[in-house]
């Protein structure tokens, strides 16, 4: 299992979009995926979880990834966040 | 205690949220529909498939009904209120959630509905805490969706608004986007509810439906009942239930005056900017921000001359993404079409500093790195944003245009980069007009001067007044020392502009003006007569400007622009043009 901090980045937030974007990514592995936020944790895989922490800009998660191909999925995701999801 | 109330029911007012205006009295209907009642109930495991079966139909039938409100919501509003939509599908179908409830059926031996109300029930409480306007507007998506799921589950009809037979004010806890896409508009007199903000889908909605609403009344639903009297102001974010007779008469009369105001707006809206001999002239808008734009369209502006794209930047504390700048610029198209818009490319530097990039301290800003010379040097910001533009320009109506143009060099330099653009977009296959029109700004003496060269190498010119009255007369208006000698009509730039109209004519390209002097009332017949084809003033000064080109003959402006051009001061121009305009067609301008 791999964790890693990380802070949202873009101005809106990790709202409706960039949420099903994290979420589509995620689904992409195998390995679980779980994402907190203030001692709350949910599910990557699901918009419903990633929607309702409620990130704004400049919050700090914690992705927690779990599984065979955890390495990659790590990647992607904290590529994605970095670069404000750029491609929605 | 207080004697003098006739009506049997207390007189109730609420202040909410002005979310759509206007003002209307009326009867309320209460949408009780909207609470869904979920019983516990235990299950024998012999009936778990069968549970299990049902909440699988209830998704499908659910998504089939949302493909259904999708498609009347991409009619009624347009794509905005498609988008809205995809976002609730993706809620539907999201597998943690639907995973979790079947097994909450299966382990706990719950009925499907509770399992399911209780898995969302747990997401939702979080956001309900939320200090952020725009994530709580998100709750009312997710109370849209559980709703209709839990609906179908417990195979509802899903049509409880019927009981609305005669047309009422909705009063409702929250609306939601389905609720707001399928009332029959013809019954649905005004909204108020309890919660929601403007910048909620319902809002947005009502708004562009033109429903007048207030939201965010907090206890509303738990006040009123069906058949009660309400006045619900949307303009000021007001409800009144049981309004007593002096509130009812100030509010028949305040609903009068509404009437009046957009009336006497709407009757010049739909006016054509037309001359008593037959000359049409191109009135359109500058916009700021694009949440003006429905105002604007109020306004009745055919279009929107300047779309001034610096807010984009100088509101942000990071670049805009091609993403968000598409965004943005197609919404505004679609809004005007099929008016065209005028998108100009960032202007900043001289006042406008922006947050997101150093402009170093210049002894002289205003002739210093700015506009397209910053532009031009910053290529991979300006290719951002002009293929933002150009993805945007598929809706047919788009035109873009360059700032502070002052050779040109800068004419070559920046249709090299344009073209470069459009073959990375074709090597995408992203489609665009590839008879976008091509324009720059005459606001610099040198570039007015060579406007003829200028126009063989685009397809409009647009006067900036502001800058080129500084420029030509040297004049810093911001300088109080020197304010004095900036002037509202200089006989030095009137000259300009008559030149450069004339020389953009001769070479087949259409002139507009976008600076203040396009909106001031007093240059208008100058204007007209010096035969510009298209002016973009701010919203609110659009009907009266449209009021006086419509007085007068377009032969008898040019003689009036004609006269005006041999005054020798600006004073003597402005003393001439109000002496023919209050003794010749009875307009007093300030």
């Amino acid at each position: 299992m791999i964790i890693k901090k990380i802070k949202i980045l873009n101005s809106m937030g990790l709202h409706a979009r960039p949420a099903a974007q994290f979420v589509k990514i995620a689904s992409n592995y195998k390995s679980n995926v779980y994402i907190s936020r203030n001692d709350r944790e949910v599910n990557g895989k699901s918009i419903m979880g990633v929607m309702t922490l409620a990130a704004e800009m400049g919050s700090e998660l914690t992705i927690k990834v779990d599984g065979h191909d955890e390495k990659q999925a790590l990647a992607a995701l904290v590529d994605l966040v970095n670069h404000k999801f750029n491609e929605e | 205690m207080n004697n003098s109330i006739i009506n049997s029911k207390q007189m109730v007012r609420l202040k909410g949220i002005a979310a759509s205006p206007g003002i209307v009295i009326g009867k309320v209907f209460t949408l009780t529909g909207d609470v869904v009642k979920v019983e516990e109930r235990n299950i024998s495991p012999e009936q778990v498939s069968n549970e299990v079966e049902k909440f699988n139909r209830a998704i499908e039938l659910t998504l089939n009904e949302l493909a259904e409100i999708q498609d009347q919501a991409k009619q009624k509003i347009g794509k905005e209120g498609e988008k809205i939509f995809n976002a609730h599908q993706l809620l539907l179908d999201d597998k943690i959630i639907n995973e979790e409830t079947i097994r909450k059926i299966q382990k706990d031996c719950k009925n499907a509905d509770f399992a399911y109300y209780q898995v969302m029930q747990k997401f939702q409480s979080s956001l309900e805490g939320v200090d952020n306007e725009y994530f709580m507007g998100r709750v009312a998506d997710i109370r849209d969706v559980k709703r209709r799921l839990i609906r179908n589950i417990q195979g509802k009809e899903p049509h409880y608004l019927n009981g609305l037979t005669n047309p009422a004010i909705i009063v409702a806890h929250d609306l939601t986007p389905s609720d707001t896409v399928v009332l029959d508009r013809q019954k649905v007199l005004a909204f108020a509810t309890d919660r929601g903000g403007r910048t909620s889908h319902a809002a947005i909605m009502a708004r562009s439906l033109e429903i007048p609403s207030v939201v965010g009344l907090k206890n509303i639903t738990e006040i009123v009942e069906t058949g009660d009297t309400i006045i619900v102001d949307g303009t000021e974010g007001i409800a009144i239930i049981n309004p007593n007779s002096s509130e009812m008469n100030r509010y028949v009369k305040l609903r009068e005056q509404y009437h009046e105001i957009t009336k006497e707006l709407s009757k010049i809206r739909d006016l054509p900017c037309r001359t008593l001999d037959g000359k049409d002239v191109e009135l359109s808008a500058n916009l700021e921000f694009p949440g003006e734009i429905n105002s604007i369209i109020t306004y009745g502006a055919r279009g929107i001359g300047l779309f001034r794209t610096e807010n984009l930047y100088l509101t942000k504390t990071e670049l805009p993404t091609e993403e968000e700048q598409f965004d943005e610029y197609y919404k505004v198209a679609e809004k005007v079409s099929p008016y065209p818009v005028i998108i100009r490319t960032l202007d900043i530097g001289g006042d406008k500093k922006s947050p997101i990039f150093e402009i170093p301290e210049e002894d002289n800003p205003f002739l210093g790195w700015r506009a397209i010379r910053l532009c031009l040097e910053k290529v991979e910001l300006f290719k951002t944003q002009l293929s933002a533009i150009l993805r945007a320009s598929v809706m047919g109506n788009v035109k873009i245009m360059f700032p502070m143009i002052s050779c040109l060099e800068e004419i070559y330099q920046a249709k090299k980069i344009f073209a470069q653009v459009k073959d990375e977009l074709r090597s995408r296959k992203t489609p665009f007009d590839e008879n976008i029109e091509i324009g720059v700004m005459i606001e610099i003496p040198s570039a007015a001067i060579m406007a003829d060269i200028i126009a063989e190498e685009v397809d409009f010119l647009s006067i900036g007044t502001n800058d080129l009255i500084q420029y030509t007369l040297a004049v810093d208006r911001g300088n109080v020392r020197v304010a004095n000698l900036y002037k509202r009509l200089p006989p030095s730039v009137l000259r300009t502009i008559k030149s450069v109209v004339h020389a953009g004519h001769s070479k087949g390209v259409w002139i507009g003006m976008c600076g203040e002097m396009a909106a001031d009332p007093l240059a208008t017949l100058i204007l007209l007569g010096l035969d510009l084809d298209e002016l973009s003033v701010s919203p609110s000064m659009l009907p009266e400007v449209k009021k006086i080109i419509r007085t007068i003959t377009f032969q008898d402006a040019e003689k009036i622009a004609d006269k005006a051009l041999q005054m020798k001061t600006s004073e003597q121009v402005e003393t001439y043009i109000r002496n023919v305009m209050s003794t010749r067609y009875k307009l007093t301008i300030n």
